[in-house]
C-alpha cells in the first residue's frame, strides 16, 4: 500500500503538448479511476506513473520518494494492461513466477506466492496451461494475478476490461471491486467507460485533452459536474442539454418552446446563454405545463423503459421512466422536469451555474 | 468496369462456363504448374533416370540401365574415413569439405543475422538507411559479389595494399588452404545475411510491445529478457533461418566458384562443384555419377531439415 502525489506533470510529443500540468494526491488503499474519451491522456497519464514514459515536467513521489526518472522497476507497481501482455511461450505458473524470478526471490517464496495468487483468483486448475489455451477472461485472471505475486505499493490498470464481453465484463468488474476490498491496495484504474469509473472508483478523475475537468466521488460527479463536459461524459444514458438564454433571475427562454423557471437562474445575467442540463432520470411526462413534443423511439428495458422525444424546436430528449411505458412512437407528450437540473455557461469552460435541486 | 477489364474477364467468363466454377481454380494455377513442371519436376525425374544409367551419352533413350552402381562407385572406399582410398575421392574431399563450411558458415550465418536484426530493430538515427545497407549485398550477382571480393584479396588486392600501408607483409588470402576456407564462409554470410536479418527483423517486430513493457515493470534484466522473451517468441522465424541458411550453404557453389575456382587445390571446393565438373566441366561427362551425387546431397538437405523442424515441435511442446 502506497501513496502517489503528482505535481505538475507536463508530456509533450514533439510541439503536441498531451498532459498539461496536473496534480494529484492519491492516499494509501484509495480506488481512483481515471476517466475520459480517446486521446485525453489517461493512458499515458498511467504510463507516466508506472515509469514506462517519462514526462518532460513535473515530479512523481511514491511514499514520499521522488521516482521522477527512476526504472519502471524501482517504483515498487504493478500493471495490468489492456491486452494482458502475458507472455504467450510459458504456462500460467512460469507467468505468474517469471516477475518474483527477476527479484532472485526463494522458490518457495515464489511457489507459496503463486499458489496464493492462483487460489484468490480461482486459476488453480489453468496453471499448466499456455495462455493461447486460455479465455479471455481466465487469461484477464491471470493477468491480475501476475500483478498480484509481486505485492506492489499500487496496482495499475490500464483499460483491463476492454476485450471482455459485456456479461463478463460486469463479473470481473465485481471480482476486482472485491479483490481492492481484500488487498487494501492503492489502484489507479484507466477506463473510457464511465460504468466502470462509477462502479468501481472512490474516486473518479475525468480527465479531457491532458487537464483534470474535476475529480471527487462518483456521486459528487453525478450530482454537481463542475462543467457540461463532465455532466455528459458521466451518467448513462447521456444527460440532455437544452441551449437557451436567461430571463429575469429566473427562468431560462428557449427557441419555440415555453420558458422554464430554473433555481440556479438566480446567478445568471439577464440575456446570459446558458444550457440547460436535465438527466433522462430527472424528466417526466405531465398533462400540466412542459415542453411539448412528440414521441420518437421507445426502449422497453423491462424494469425501465427509454423514450426519445423531438421537441416542437427538433431538440432531442432522452426520458428515463421506471417500469414499462404505455407510450407509443408518434404520440404527443409535454415533458417537464422532475428532478434536478443544471444550468452551465457557455463560455469557452461551459462551467456549471450553482446546480441546485427543483423544490 | 473499364475497358480492359471487360477484355480480361470474356475469355475467363466464357471458360468458366464451359468448365463450371469448381474448376476454375485449376486455371489459375496451370502456368505456375507448368513453369514448375519443366524446370524443377521434369528435371528430377530425370535426374533420377540419369543416376541409375551410364555412359557418356546426353540423351536418355541412348542411356545402358545400370542399376545402382553410380551410388556403389560414390560410395566405394577400402577404408572407412581414408579419403585417398574412395574411388570417388574428389567426391569426398568435396563431402569433407562442405561439411566443414556448413556448420560455421551456417552458425555465423545466424549468430551475424540476429545481432544485427536486433541492432537494427532498437530506435536508432538513420535506421532504414541501415536496412538498406545490410541488405544490399543479396541485390548483387554472386559473380560481382565474387569479383568485388577478388579486388579486396588477391595478392595485390585492397586489403594487402592496406597491410602494406600498416607496415605489414602480405597475406596470400586467396593462397593458403586456411585463408581461402575462411574467407569462403565470411564472403558467403556477407552476400547472404540481408536475407536472414530480415526474417528475424520481421519476426523481431512481431512480437508485442507490451510484452517487454511488462517485462520492465517485472524489473527484468536486459540478458533475461533476451534468452526468457525475445528468444523464445524468435523461435519460429529462426527456424526458417535455420532450415534455409542449411539448404544454401550445402547449395554454395557459385561465388565461391568465381573466387577460388575450388582452390587453392582443393580446400574450397564443395559439393555443388563437384556434381557441376562432374557432369560439364571435365573433358568426360560423367552425368551418371552426378546425378547419384545430387540425390544423395537431396536426401541428406531432407534428412536434416526434418531432424530441425522435428526438434522445433518437441521444443514448443
Amino acid at each position: 500500500m502506497s501513496t502517489l502525489s503528482l505535481r505538475g506533470i507536463v508530456r509533450q510529443f514533439g510541439p503536441l503538448r498531451v498532459i498539461h500540468g496536473i496534480d494529484l494526491d492519491i492516499a494509501q488503499g484509495e480506488f481512483v479511476v481515471f476517466v475520459g474519451p480517446s486521446g485525453c491522456g489517461k493512458s499515458t497519464l498511467l504510463r507516466i506513473i508506472a515509469g514506462l514514459d517519462q514526462p518532460n515536467g513535473g515530479q512523481i513521489t511514491i511514499d514520499g520518494r521522488d521516482v521522477t526518472g527512476t526504472r519502471a522497476a524501482e517504483r515498487g507497481l504493478a500493471m495490468v494492461f489492456q491486452s494482458y501482455a502475458l507472455y504467450p511461450h510459458m504456462t500460467v505458473r512460469q507467468n505468474l513466477a517469471f516477475g518474483l524470478e527477476n527479484q532472485r526471490m526463494a522458490k518457495e517464496e515464489v511457489a507459496r506466492r503463486v499458489a496464493e495468487a492462483a487460489r484468490m483468483l480461482q486459476i488453480e486448475h489453468l496453471l499448466a496451461r499456455k495462455p493461447g489455451q486460455l479465455s479471455g477472461g481466465q487469461r484477464q485472471r491471470v493477468a491480475i494475478g501476475r500483478t498480484v505475486t509481486r505485492e506492489p505499493g499500487i496496482f495499475l490498470f490500464d483499460e483491463p476490461l476492454s476485450n471482455l464481453d459485456a456479461e463478463l465484463r460486469v463479473q470481473m468488474r465485481v471480482e476486482l471491486t472485491a479483490l481492492h476490498k481484500r488487498l487494501q491496495a492503492t489502484m489507479i484504474y484507466v477506463t473510457h467507460d464511465q460504468t466502470e469509473a462509477m462502479t468501481m472508483a472512490d474516486r473518479i478523475v475525468v480527465l479531457r485533452a491532458g487537464r483534470i475537468e474535476q475529480q471527487g466521488s462518483p456521486l459528487e460527479l453525478y450530482n454537481r459536474p463542475a462543467n457540461k463536459f463532465v455532466a455528459g461524459f458521466i451518467g448513462s444514458p447521456r444527460m440532455n442539454f437544452l441551449d437557451g438564454q436567461a430571463v429575469g433571475g429566473r427562468s431560462v427562454a428557449f427557441e419555440g418552446l415555453p420558458n422554464l423557471d430554473i433555481p440556479a437562474a438566480r446567478e445568471t445575467t439577464e440575456g446570459e446563454a446558458v444550457t440547460l442540463g436535465v438527466r433522462p432520470e430527472h424528466l417526466a411526462f405531465t398533462d400540466g405545463a412542459g415542453l411539448p413534443g412528440t414521441v420518437d423511439i421507445v426502449e422497453q428495458m423491462g424494469g425501465e423503459s427509454y423514450i426519445y422525444v423531438t421537441l416542437a424546436n427538433e431538440a432531442r430528449l432522452t426520458v428515463r421512466r421506471p417500469g414499462q411505458t404505455q407510450l407509443h412512437a408518434g404520440e404527443p407528450v409535454r415533458v417537464a422536469i422532475d428532478g434536478a437540473a443544471h444550468l452551465f455557461g457557455r463560455g469557452d469552460d461551459e462551467h456549471a451555474i450553482t446546480p441546485r435541486r427543483l423544490p | 468496369m473499364s475497358t480492359l477489364g471487360r477484355l480480361i474477364d470474356a475469355p475467363f467468363e466464357a471458360l468458366q462456363r464451359r468448365l463450371g466454377a469448381a474448376r476454375m481454380p485449376y486455371v489459375f494455377v496451370a502456368p505456375n504448374l507448368l513453369v514448375f513442371g519443366i524446370f524443377v519436376a521434369a528435371p528430377m525425374i530425370l535426374n533420377v533416370w540419369y543416376a541409375v544409367t551410364g555412359g557418356t551419352q546426353l540423351m536418355p533413350a541412348e542411356r545402358p540401365f545400370v542399376g545402382a552402381s553410380n551410388f556403389g562407385e560414390l560410395l566405394d572406399c577400402d577404408q572407412f574415413g581414408v579419403i585417398a582410398s574412395c574411388r570417388q575421392d574428389r567426391f569426398w574431399r568435396a563431402v569433407a569439405n562442405t561439411a566443414w563450411f556448413v556448420p560455421f558458415q551456417v552458425i555465423g550465418l545466424v549468430a551475424v543475422s540476429l545481432v544485427t536484426a536486433l541492432i537494427l530493430n532498437r530506435r536508432m538515427a538513420w535506421r532504414g538507411f541501415f536496412r538498406a545497407v545490410f541488405f544490399y549485398p543479396v541485390l548483387l550477382s554472386p559473380v560481382v559479389v565474387a569479383l568485388i571480393w577478388k579486388w579486396v584479396l588477391q595478392p595485390d588486392g585492397v586489403l594487402n595494399a592496406l597491410i602494406v600501408a600498416g607496415g605489414g607483409a602480405r597475406v596470400p588470402f586467396l593462397l593458403d588452404p586456411s585463408w581461402a576456407f575462411s574467407w569462403t564462409v565470411v564472403i558467403s554470410i556477407w552476400a547472404h545475411m540481408g536475407f536472414y536479418t530480415l526474417i528475424l527483423l520481421a519476426g523481431l517486430q512481431a512480437i508485442p510491445a507490451d510484452l517487454y513493457e511488462a517485462a520492465e515493470m517485472d524489473g527484468t534484466p536486459h540478458a533475461r529478457v533476451f534468452w526468457r522473451i525475445t528468444l523464445p517468441l524468435l523461435m519460429p522465424n529462426m527456424v526458417v533461418v535455420l532450415v534455409l541458411g542449411l539448404i544454401r550453404a550445402v547449395q554454395s557453389f557459385d561465388e565461391i566458384f568465381v573466387l577460388t575456382g575450388g582452390g587453392p587445390g582443393t580446400a574450397t571446393q564443395y559439393i555443388v562443384q563437384y556434381i557441376y565438373e562432374t557432369a560439364f566441366a571435365n573433358q568426360t561427362h560423367i552425368l551418371g555419377l552426378a546425378a547419384a551425387a545430387s540425390i544423395l546431397v537431396g536426401g541428406v538437405l531432407m534428412v536434416l531439415t526434418m531432424l530441425q523442424l522435428a526438434a522445433t515441435a518437441w521444443s514448443k511442446r
